[in-house]
């Protein structure tokens, strides 16, 4: 299995479900070995777009290409993917070692190099020897592995995953994020993995596409899109965020001064593309830019303090009202109740268009 | 649940027992009566013998309409199995009041009574040359064991989930692959039940059989029908056991194979 799998190309590629438009016409390449995450709320296009690639649902307009070859108009059988299902469909009247040699069937693959393929893929997922068991004697993280041994020993130019882990308990889930990335490092597949979870995203993807009603807000690297988001959207969907709202008061190259409402001070802060004086706009700072100093000028009350084992999650209320995040070490102990100075440099500051909803957490409704 | 004491369970159980009995005796009397000597039919027997199942067999009449009866039978279920799956499939595809509609007029010949079924398709047979036919026998029977396999293989889809389906596709499988290896398995158990039930109806079947039955086809129960208005032999209640038991294996061989589908 040294393939790597082949680039994948949306081109213009659109979908409409009668008058609703799911996906908006999307340009997208993912390259040869790539790991692709696709995150987003439910309802974003995700899934259509997944679908879309397999070959379940066809665009509207649009085309889409696997390597060189134009699979817009081929059923799901001729595209050569390998699809993972959140509910894992495996067969439940098939063995195993039925499951994963299925696709080889379908193939006319001769027997010999089944068992030998099949044998090889179940080692792959550590599952080794199970071949025999049926479909409900497993586990469902094992039964998730059978899925993706299914979906990989037919050696796909394409790995589709439609929120495999979702069915999986939080401890489980964790361990089978890590799987997958081994497998991912040792097959090299293009992947394209489809979740509404940041964490699985996190870990798991070279680029995440953060998809937003049908259109793919930004694309980049983890890093890129939590130290420069491109939207108040793309950084609240992507750890967590302090956005403090306001107006553009002026723009200096590549920095923007932002009145935040109901604070007398402006903020400085590195002015996302598009930005116009005049215009409204949020303050992104993330919790761990946020420092304690006790002669600081912008005052806060910490309103609830909780120890994290080696981090200490700060909730603060400023004197408008806002609540501010805050992540310290934890041992910089600060009671609740306090009244303290915060600071942060303009440099972790960015100012970004307003079009997240906002959130009620953004506001105290315990203070009087 | 409340523990109820033993005078209730008593009570409940006795009267269990009693609407059992109610339901089977009269049916299970004709067992021993098959094994009487004697040229009345008579419970217990006065002495046992083999003396009407020699009659029975001997008889070419009877034979013939047994033979008649199996052959009936095996054509009436192979196309109802057929025409059936076809139709709870489809069912399966088409939504709301369309399915509930089509559904609606699979079972009725379930609903309208028999006896008015059994008098349009004489009309019918006649028209057509079918009355007194095996195949028009078989057609007939058709209608009454359809609702069995629609019923039954339906049941049977709804444990179909349908990302199996795009699971096979997506590995590779042509539509033919797919409906052979995924739904085939899936609906067996179905198919099998509804087949066992068909198989069961058409032997049992004698209104519709009484008006399309003819000299060169004629079954079971209409023969005994006939027997029963011209004389009163044992030889009825020989014909009734073998009814019986073939009911009952038949139904054994269902639940059998029923738990073997669902461990």
């Amino acid at each position: 299995m040294s393939n790597r799998g082949l680039a994948i190309s949306f081109r213009g590629v659109a979908r409409n479900f009668g008058s609703v438009r799911a996906l908006l016409p999307i340009e997208l390449e993912i390259g040869a070995g790539e790991f692709l995450t696709l995150l987003g709320p439910s309802g974003s296009g995700k899934t259509t777009l997944l679908n879309i690639a397999a070959g379940y649902i066809g665009p509207s307009t649009g085309r889409v290409l696997i390597g060189d070859r134009d699979v817009t108009d081929l059923p799901p059988r001729r595209r050569n993917i390998g699809m993972v299902f959140q509910n894992y469909a495996l067969f439940p009247h098939l063995a195993v070692f039925e499951n994963v040699a299925y696709g080889l069937h379908a193939r006319g693959v001769p027997a010999a190099d089944i068992a030998r393929r099949v044998e090889s893929a179940l080692e792959m997922v550590r599952l080794s020897g199970y071949g025999g068991r049926t479909i409900r004697q497993l586990s469902g993280g094992q039964q998730q592995r059978v899925a993706l041994a299914r979906a990989l020993v037919i050696e796909p130019d394409v790995l589709l995953m439609d929120e495999p882990l979702g069915a999986l308990d939080r401890q489980l889930r964790q361990h089978v994020q890590l799987e997958i990335r081994r497998l991912h490092r040792q097959h090299g597949r293009t992947t394209i993995y489809v979740t509404h979870d940041q964490e699985e995203a996190l870990v798991m993807s070279d680029r995440i596409a953060i998809m937003r009603d049908g259109r793919v807000e930004q694309i980049d690297s983890a890093e890129t899109l939590y130290r420069r988001p491109r939207s108040a959207f793309v950084a609240g969907f992507l750890g967590e965020s302090n956005l403090l709202r306001g107006t553009i008061a002026g723009i200096d190259g590549v920095d923007a001064r932002l009145r935040v409402d109901g604070f007398d001070d402006v903020i400085v802060g590195h002015a996302a593309d598009g930005l116009k004086a005049g215009a409204r706009a949020a303050a992104l700072i993330r919790p761990e830019a946020v420092k304690l100093a006790p002669d600081a000028r912008i005052k806060a009350r910490v309103i609830e303090a909780i120890y994290l084992g080696e981090l200490l999650a700060l909730r603060l209320s400023l004197a408008n009202g806002q609540v501010i995040l805050c992540r310290r070490f934890a041992c910089d102990g600060v009671p609740e109740g306090d009244k303290i100075g915060i600071v942060w440099q303009p440099a972790d500051v960015r100012i970004l268009p307003d079009d997240a909803p906002a959130r009620p957490q953004d506001h105290n409704v315990e203070e009087n | 649940m409340r523990d109820r004491g033993a005078g209730f369970r008593f009570a409940v159980h006795g009267l269990g027992s009693a609407v059992l009995a109610f339901l089977l005796l009269p049916i299970l009397a004709v067992v021993p009566a098959s094994f009487n000597h004697g040229t009345f039919i008579r419970i217990p027997p006065e002495t046992w013998s083999l003396r009407w199942y020699q009659r029975f067999f001997a008889d070419p009449e009877w034979l013939s309409s047994l033979w008649t009866s199996f052959e009936v039978a095996v054509i009436a279920t192979v196309l109802s199995v057929l025409l059936g799956t076809s139709a709870a499939l489809g069912l399966a595809r088409v939504g709301g009041r369309l399915r509930a509609t089509l559904t609606g007029l699979v079972l009725a010949p379930m609903i309208v009574p028999v006896v008015v079924t059994a008098v349009a398709l004489y009309y019918i047979g006649r028209y057509w040359g079918l009355t007194g036919t095996m195949l028009g026998l078989a057609v007939a029977h058709v209608l009454m064991c359809l609702p069995f396999v629609v019923l039954n293989v339906g049941v049977s889809l709804r444990g179909l989930d349908p990302t199996w389906l795009r699971a096979a596709e997506g590995l590779g499988a042509s539509p033919a692959r797919v409906f052979l290896t995924v739904t085939m398995p899936t609906i067996l158990p179905g198919l099998f039940g509804g087949a066992v039930f068909s198989l069961i109806t058409s032997f049992d079947e004698v209104v519709m059989s009484i008006f399309l039955a003819g000299i060169r086809a004629k079954t079971l129960p209409v023969k005994m029908w006939e027997t029963v208005r011209l004389e009163f032999s044992p030889v009825l209640s020989v014909a009734s056991t073998l009814l019986i038991v073939l009911t009952v294996v038949l139904f054994g061989l269902f639940r059998l194979a029923d738990r073997r589908a669902q461990p």
